[in-house]
Order: C-alpha cells, then structure tokens, then sequence
C-alpha cells in the first residue's frame, strides 16, 4: 500500500490546527510533532506538505495555517457545488423534515450541521430554500474558530438567514432535533466512532443525516484524479485524497449507529446511483427515532428505493 | 471562414479558462455575478491573444515576398487544426449542454468524468492541433506563427490562474493578516 494510502494515519488538517474541547482555545501546534507523525508512516508528501508551513520558533504560525485552512475550504466548497451537494442534502432532509411534521410536531426544528466548515451546506439551505415557511433554523457548527468566523462572514455578505456556532453540536446548550454533517464521520475511528453516535441519543433528536465518500476499489484512484485536477494545495490534496481512504464502509457504519444508538432504526441511504450497481461518490448514514418508521415511507416515495435496510 | 471559426474557438476557449481559473477561490452561494465576471476577463484575454495573432499574421503576409502562396499555406495549416480543436470544443460544450438535464447525478458525472477530463486535456489538445496544422505546411514563416499562437494560447490560462490567485491571496489576507 501506497504510504499516502494507509488509513489508519490522521489527515494534515487534523493535525495542524488543534483547540482545547472545553474552553475551545487555540492550542500552540509544534511543527516537529506534526512531522513525526507522518514520520511514523513514512508519508513522504505529508512531510514535504507539512514542511513547507512556516513556523516560528518551532511553532506552527497561526495565522499562516487559517490562510491555508480558508483557502482549502474554499476549494473544498467547490467539490461540493460540482456535486450539488446542497441539492442531494435537502433532497433527503426535506423528507425527513416532512416525516416529522406527519407525527404532529409543530414547534421549530433545529437542524444543526456538524463540524460545518465554512458552512456551506448550512448557507446552501439559507440561500435556496425557504426555511420559516418550513419551520426550521439551520445551525452551522465547528470547533474550529477560524472557520466558524468564515462562514459567518460569508453568511452575512449573502444576508442568509442562519446561525454558525463554535462549540460542541451535541452539548445540552446547542443540541438539535435533526443532525447533518459531510465528510465529518471518517475523522471518527473505532470506539470514538460509536461515542460519536452515541451522543445523538439525546431527547429532542428525531434523525441524523451523516454524509461521507463511499469506500470501494476505485475510490482512492478515483479521489486521486479527481483532486489533483481540481484542487491547488498540497494539503488539500492530500487531505482530499487521504478522506476517501478512510471513509468507513456501509457495514462499519451502520453495526457503529445500530449498537450505539439503539433507540434509531438506522441505514445507509443513496449507496447506488439509480437502480444501477453503479455507487454514488457519498453515501449517507441515515438514522431516525423508530416511532418514525412507518411514515417514513410514505414520506420517500419513489425515493425510497435509495434506502439500504433500516433498522 | 476558417480564421473566424479559429477566433471564436479562442474566445470560447479563453471564456471556459476565465471560469475554470475562478472555480474553488469564491465561497459566496450566489457566484453567478462573480463568473460572469471571471469569464469576461476570460473572454478579453483570448481578445488581446487573437489581436496580437492578426498583427503577427498580417505582419507575416506583408513582409514575405511569397504573399499567395503563404496565404494557402497558412490557410491550410488554419483547417488542420479544426480538425483537432472543433471535435474537443463539441465534446467541451455537449457536456455543458447534458447539465441542463436537471438530475444531480448526470450533473456529477459529467463533472467528474468529463468535464474534468477534458480541462486536464487541454493544453495537449492545444499542441496536438497546432502541430497537427503547422506539421506538413510549406513556409517557416506558418510554422513560427503558429508555434507562436501556442506560446499565447497556452500563456492565456496561465496568466488568468495567476491573476486569479493573486486576488485570491489578497481577499484571504485582509481576513486572515499577513
């Protein structure tokens, strides 16, 4: 296996920038640590990536890292748009929201977008679709601060009409009824994968929509190609290419949500393009409250041959 | 004929390099004022391009002493390239046209597939066709104008990525700080 390939080593981005999860304070990131790491897997580009960030003193510069990170985001924003992201999001959240209001409940809905970045799906939604009309506030959420000021900047150039938070998606303070995230669920790995889905057992949540690359052979070729036409940074490259590897398999998935989160009957959901055999680049971890199930369908229709086995 | 056929092609081109050189450096929702913008400068570049290459060409024609016969020449040259350049700007453009297809799978496939492709491709396209034109033409005088037209062609892209990265520098600094 390629040294750049190998799944079990963190992405760049999730090294270069750290915060402290209780106070969310920006930590110092010593430069050699980063390298020693990747050191460890003998990742030549990551090294020759990393190395390449100014530093002082040993310390990685701050403020050179959010220029990298804004960038990226910007760049990643893209791949995104070229998969029309926003669209196959509302696609499903739309139904979901609909199966929720079937039951009876009336009161707003908070759909809260994990670990959002800049915020594009969150913005997405504020842009093009009418949100009062559907009683929802969309809430963008990241512990990172640089992004979270990005993607408030952005929203407020565009007058959009939703909210970008730093802080933890799943505290009593910020929880929400509905759960999104994109290319967020990989960063999670064994155990921290079910405690991860395991903090969606809270009492308002009625569903969770979690979005990431769909592993398969041709994945990483795939992603490789994909990403050295479109993006312009080592790091996003790597990074981008580094996220289909380790992108969980449907079944790593779904066994985490089912034995984590008992009380959602959970799936994958968009696996196949049509009725083909043909795999989609995303999948989704679909998860929703079991009092649901049997509106659920209804509320699919003709969609409802996207959904694996739910349960 | 063939030279204006060659000059909207240009300007086709460089009006597809203005956006494809804008494309992940603009994270609003609403870009459509933005590319439009980024594909008129685009569009300028192949201008100025096309402008300096007529000046060149008449240039060319006035200072030879074989004015017919290069005239032929060139023109020949010229119709050898379309040969190249319209089957690519048709498979460029058809799949512009198969996203209006309102189905986001089609969309991401012929992003992923081939419109990415297709951009990877194109400075080779850009030799293959000129050399394919200027290969078996007569006169020095047809092979340097075009050998000189690639140098612009491919320069374009170029100074339009460096245009936009430098904007792109300066926006992510007045947010960040130097």
């Amino acid at each position: 296996m390629l040294a750049v390939w190998n799944p079990d080593q963190p992405e760049i981005t999730d090294l270069i920038i750290q915060y402290d999860p209780k106070t969310l304070e920006r930590l110092p990131v010593r430069k050699s640590d980063v390298l020693d790491v990747f050191a460890g897997f003998g990742n030549r580009k990551a090294l020759r990536a990393v190395a390449a960030l100014p530093d002082h003193q040993g310390l990685l510069d701050n403020r050179a890292i959010d220029r990298i990170l804004i960038s990226t985001h910007w760049e990643m924003q893209r791949l995104a748009e070229e998969f029309y992201h926003g669209h196959r999001v509302w696609d499903l959240l739309r139904r979901v929201v609909a199966t929720v209001r079937a039951t009876g409940y009336r009161d707003k809905l908070r759909v809260i977008d994990v670990g959002c970045g800049i915020g594009y799906t969150t913005r997405w939604l504020a842009a093009h679709i009418p949100l009062q009309k559907h009683g929802i506030d969309v809430v963008g959420m990241d512990l990172n601060s640089t992004l979270i000021r990005e993607a408030t900047r952005l929203a407020a150039a565009e007058h959009l009409n939703c909210q970008f938070v730093q802080g933890d998606a799943f505290s009593r303070e910020h929880s929400g009824h509905i759960y999104l995230s994109t290319g967020v669920i990989h960063h999670f790995r064994g155990e921290s994968l079910r405690e991860f889905l395991r903090r969606h057992e809270q009492p308002d949540t009625f569903a969770f929509l979690h979005y990431d690359f769909q592993p398969s052979v041709l994945a990483p070729f795939g992603s490789w190609f994909f990403h050295y036409l479109r993006m312009r940074t080592a790091i996003a490259r790597h990074d981008g290419v580094l996220s289909a590897v380790r992108a969980h398999r449907a079944n790593t998935l779904v066994d985490a949500a089912r034995s984590a989160v008992p009380a959602f009957a959970s799936g994958i959901y968009g696996a196949k393009i049509w009725k083909t055999p043909a795999p989609r680049v995303f999948h989704t971890l679909f998860g929703v409250r079991r009092p649901l199930l049997d509106e659920l369908p209804r509320q699919l229709g003709i969609r409802i041959v996207r959904l694996g086995e739910l349960r | 004929m063939t030279l204006f056929v060659l000059y909207v092609l240009a300007l086709l081109d460089g009006l597809l390099c203005g956006a494809r050189v804008s494309m992940g450096r603009c994270a609003v929702i609403a870009k459509r004022a933005y590319y439009i913008r980024a594909q008129l400068r685009g569009v300028i570049g192949a201008q100025i391009i096309s402008t300096i290459s007529l000046v060149a060409l008449i240039l060319v024609a006035l200072l030879s002493a074989r004015r017919a016969a290069l005239h032929i020449d060139l023109e020949a040259a010229a119709e050898r390239m379309l040969w190249v350049f319209i089957p690519y700007a048709i498979l460029v453009v058809g799949n512009i046209l198969l996203r209006l297809i309102p189905s986001t799978d089609i969309r991401s496939a012929t992003s992923v597939m081939m419109l990415g492709p297709l951009t990877a491709i194109r400075p080779l396209i850009m030799i293959v066709g000129v050399s394919y034109g200027i290969w078996s033409s007569k006169f020095w005088e047809t092979r340097l104008l075009g050998l000189f037209v690639l140098s612009l062609m491919l320069g374009l892209e170029f100074a339009l990525n460096r245009l936009a990265a430098n904007q792109q520098s300066r926006e992510i600094a007045l947010l960040v700080g130097n």
